[in-house]
């Protein structure tokens, strides 16, 4: 009996415990909140600029009067976001295997140099922001599509190779065993024992990258890669805020697209 | 076995091919349609594949000339660190802001607990949808262009980020819930935010904790560049450096950009494992209650 009066006191004491790191944690998130509210949206602001409600208003409202005289336009940077979206999925696939290769541990040529070399080069890849990436290949190329298709193909190695190794990772064994029993190479090995298995996995993955990748390309015309990009820079450039609508709008469209042939994309392979 | 044999060689000769008459002219004739939009991609993109083979010589030529030494003691300015602690509160704030707009949201979004299904529910995934469609550098140039520059745009961008990227992931977990206690609620005359809280939330709470850590860690990485179109943090600097072909300067800036987001998704996946393992605890034990 007095165990047991003994185990409530306890339990009660861990409750309270518990009770006061939670409100501890809440205080110290307020804080922050209220700190980080202070710096940037109170002392930072330009609140003269902002202007009152209705001028807010009324510059949002310049954004409501689209400009449909831009349309007959938009057709061919459409087709060079979307163009650009799909090569640059394709070789980001392409720059994946090697990577994928390396970064799964049961496959990998070498577990102290290239595996963790692998992982390095997923990490780095999803670490570093689109824009960035096709900054870096706008100096290295020069402007056009290139350095557009070369940056989403580089900020799509990180997430593909990723789920690749994983599911490398992942396959039954004993089909690579048998394969190599009757003496089958390396590249068989892989061609009839690991890709079979993992080619539901891997083409899920590209549908999914590429449906991000039209969000991506559409912006890569901001520092000098063609497509929607470069259309909606030029509207912003000219203050046509109408035009700058209409933009958005095929951007949307362009989207909707993609998701919906990925949705049947998808289920027709899986 | 003579017998067998001629019954053998007297049936007819089934031909054994590897090709198999419709599947594979289905199969030649997609490949075939797959290397011919590649081809009209290339052409229409005006690709010059000779560029592309010597690509990486040429990457490696200018990153080692013009950007090689990063000048290392930019970064370590005072003014430099002190926009990378802006960048961290920007992240900071868009991603809460963001998470307390997207929850109510995917309630409404998530097809089996929202409140009405005829108004609220296409209403809130439009709403996503559009949130999610729009890139973030998209939003940061439209607030700047509506707010003046400053941080305040940025964190706008932010939050729109954050209501598009957490708004799908919460709803989504919110749609395989399991539905015993919601119908428990909803016969014992609970109303929609009683049901909600007490039947859907407890079991949306850790992967929606889950969720939290991931969109906040994303939502840095955006943060790193949204002040490339005028909304604060380091995305400023980076422009600066950028437009006055401070190349040194821009790989210092890059490195730090990397490092940070490195150690960002170091500690987001330290909490996320930390989370995963407490929720497998909890799991464990509800079905050791449940046994």
């Amino acid at each position: 009996m007095t165990h047991l009066v003994s185990l409530q006191a306890e339990l009660e004491r861990s409750r309270r415990r518990r009770q006061w790191v939670q409100l501890l944690m809440l205080a110290l998130v307020l804080v922050t909140v209220l700190g980080s509210i202070q710096v940037i949206i109170i002392e930072d602001t330009d609140w003269d600029r902002v202007g009152s409600f209705g001028q807010i208003m009324e510059s949002v409202g310049r954004f409501m009067a689209l400009d449909l005289s831009l349309i007959p336009h938009l057709g061919i940077p459409m087709l060079e976001t979307f163009l650009m979206a799909c090569l640059g999925t394709l070789l980001g696939l392409f720059f994946s295997l090697p990577v994928a290769w390396f970064g799964a541990l049961n496959v990998t040529p070498s577990k102290r140099i290239l595996y963790p070399f692998g992982r390095f080069l997923m990490t780095l890849s999803r670490s570093i922001h689109e824009m960035v990436w096709a900054l870096i290949f706008v100096a290295a190329v020069g402007l056009g599509a290139l350095p557009g298709i070369l940056a989403i193909a580089m900020r799509s190695v990180g997430f593909i190779s990723k789920i690749t190794a994983e599911a490398i990772e992942n396959i039954d064994p004993k089909p690579v065993e048998a394969i190599r029993a009757v003496g089958g190479n390396n590249f068989q090995v892989m061609y009839y024992g690991i890709l079979p298995q993992i080619k539901t996995v891997v083409l899920g993955t590209i549908i999914f990258e590429w449906d991000i990748n039209i969000r991506r390309s559409a912006i890569m015309g901001l520092v000098g890669a063609g497509g929607l990009g470069l259309t909606f820079f030029r509207q912003m450039a000219m203050y046509n805020y109408g035009g700058v609508t209409v933009v958005i709008l095929a951007i949307l469209s362009l989207i909707l697209l993609g998701e919906i042939l990925s949705h049947y994309t998808r289920k027709a392979i899986v | 076995m003579n017998a067998y044999n001629s019954i053998q060689s007297k049936a007819p000769a089934r031909e054994w091919s590897r090709y198999r008459f419709p599947r594979d002219l289905f199969r030649f004739t997609a490949l075939l349609a797959c290397l011919l939009g590649l081809m009209f991609a290339i052409d229409f993109l005006g690709i010059d594949l000779a560029r592309l083979l010597t690509l990486f010589g040429r990457v490696g030529e200018v990153l080692s000339e013009r950007y090689f030494p990063p000048d290392v003691d930019y970064v370590m300015q005072g003014d430099y660190l002190a926009s990378v602690v802006e960048t961290v509160q920007m992240a900071y704030l868009g991603a809460l802001i963001g998470m307390l707009i997207a929850a109510p949201l995917a309630w409404f979004a998530s097809w089996n607990v929202t409140l009405s299904r005829r108004v609220l529910y296409p209403l809130a995934r439009l709403f996503i949808m559009a949130s999610r469609s729009v890139h973030e550098m998209i939003w940061t140039i439209l607030f700047v262009t509506v707010l003046g520059f400053g941080m305040l745009p940025g964190v706008c961008a932010l939050v729109m980020f954050c209501i598009g990227f957490a708004g799908k992931l919460f709803a989504e977990e919110i749609e395989v819930i399991d539905m015993g206690p919601v119908e428990a609620m909803r016969s014992a005359g609970a109303n929609p935010l009683q049901t909600f809280c007490y039947a859907v939330w407890p079991q949306i709470q850790t992967a929606w904790t889950g969720i939290a850590i991931y969109t906040w860690d994303v939502a840095f990485r955006a943060a790193t560049v949204v002040g490339f179109f005028g909304a604060g943090g380091m995305g400023w600097y980076l422009k600066r450096n950028v437009q006055q072909l401070e190349t040194e300067r821009v790989a210092a800036i890059l490195l730090s950009i990397v490092v940070l987001v490195v150690i960002s998704e170091l500690i987001s996946a330290w909490a996320r494992h930390r989370l995963n393992r407490k929720r497998d605890a909890n799991r464990i034990a509800i079905e050791a209650e449940a046994a």
